[in-house]
C-alpha cells in the first residue's frame, strides 16, 4: 500500500520546518515589494505551530490512486489587525518590521540547515561504523 | 507551483522596477522644473505623479508590483512677472512648473528606502538558497 519508505522523523519535520520559511520569506517580499502600493495590506503566514498541529491529522492515502495532499502549500493569511500605522492611501506596511522579519526567517533557516547537517552526520556515522 | 524562494526573488524584483520606475519619474520631474512654455502664455512642464498597484502572479500565486499609472500633478502653476520671456502672456506673467523640490527629494528618499528594502530580500533569499545548496556539498 502506497509509498513503503516513510520519512525519517527529524528529516521530515526540518523539511517541512524549510517549506515553511521559504513561503515566510515570500509573503516578506511582497510586503516589502508593496510597501507603497495603496491599499495593501500587509500579510504574514500562519505560525509554524498552528501548521504543525493540521500536518498531525493529514489523511492517510489508503488507495495508490489518491491525490497526496501533503505538497499543499501553507496558505498566507491576512495578518488582521496586530498592524499599526496607516497611512493615508490604506497601506500599512512598515519596512522595519518587515525587514526584522526577514532576518529572522535568515537566522531560523541558517538553525534549519545545521540541524539537518548535523543530523545527517550522526546518521552516517552510524550507516558508516 | 514554482518554489517559494525563487518566487521571492521573483517580487523582490518586481519591487526594485518599480522603485526605479518612480526613481525615473522623480529625475524627469526634477530636470524640469524650469521647464517653461515657449510661445506666449503656454503651459509649463506639468508635474508627473506614479502610482503602484499590486498584480497577482498566477504562476507563483504572489502579489507582485507593477506601475499602475503615471499621471500627470493638476496643482496650479507658478506664475512670476518677466515681461522680457518668450513664454509671458500679455500682462508680462510666466507659468512655472508645479514641481516643488522638497516633495520630489522626500519622493527620492522613499524611492531608495524601498529599493533598499528590496535588495535586502534579494540578498536574504540568495542566502537561504545557498545555504540550502551548500547542505549538498558539505555532506
Amino acid at each position: 500500500m502506497g509509498a513503503a519508505v516513510q520519512p525519517i522523523y527529524l528529516f521530515d519535520l526540518a523539511f517541512q520546518r524549510a517549506e515553511w520559511l521559504s513561503v515566510r520569506q515570500t509573503t516578506v517580499a511582497e510586503n516589502v515589494a508593496n510597501a507603497n502600493t495603496p491599499n495593501f495590506r500587509a500579510r504574514d503566514v500562519e505560525p509554524f505551530e498552528a501548521t504543525l498541529d493540521k500536518t498531525a491529522l493529514k489523511m492517510a492515502s489508503t488507495n495508490p490512486g489518491h491525490i497526496s495532499l501533503a505538497s499543499a502549500p501553507v496558505r498566507a493569511e491576512v495578518s488582521g489587525p496586530r498592524s499599526f500605522d496607516i497611512t493615508s492611501h490604506g497601506n500599512d506596511v512598515s519596512l522595519e518590521k518587515e525587514l526584522i522579519k526577514a532576518g529572522e526567517v535568515s537566522r531560523d533557516y541558517s538553525l534549519n540547515v545545521s540541524i539537518v547537517k548535523s543530523f545527517h552526520r550522526m546518521w552516517m556515522a552510524s550507516v558508516k561504523g | 507551483m514554482i518554489d517559494p524562494l525563487t518566487a521571492s526573488l521573483r517580487v523582490a524584483a518586481a519591487g526594485l522596477e518599480a522603485q526605479s520606475t518612480r526613481m525615473r519619474v522623480v529625475s524627469e520631474n526634477l530636470a524640469n522644473a524650469q521647464s517653461t512654455g515657449n510661445t506666449p502664455g503656454a503651459d509649463p512642464y506639468q508635474r508627473k505623479t506614479i502610482t503602484f498597484s499590486s498584480e497577482l502572479d498566477r504562476a507563483s500565486e504572489t502579489s507582485l508590483v507593477k506601475v499602475d499609472r503615471i499621471g500627470r500633478d493638476k496643482a496650479p502653476f507658478k506664475v512670476e512677472y518677466d515681461p522680457d520671456h518668450p513664454a509671458a502672456d500679455d500682462s508680462g506673467f510666466v507659468k512655472l512648473p508645479n514641481v516643488n523640490m522638497l516633495i520630489e527629494m522626500a519622493d527620492m528618499r522613499e524611492a531608495n528606502r524601498s529599493y533598499e528594502a528590496d535588495l535586502q530580500i534579494v540578498r536574504h533569499s540568495r542566502q537561504m538558497i545557498s545555504m540550502t545548496i551548500d547542505l549538498l556539498r558539505n555532506s
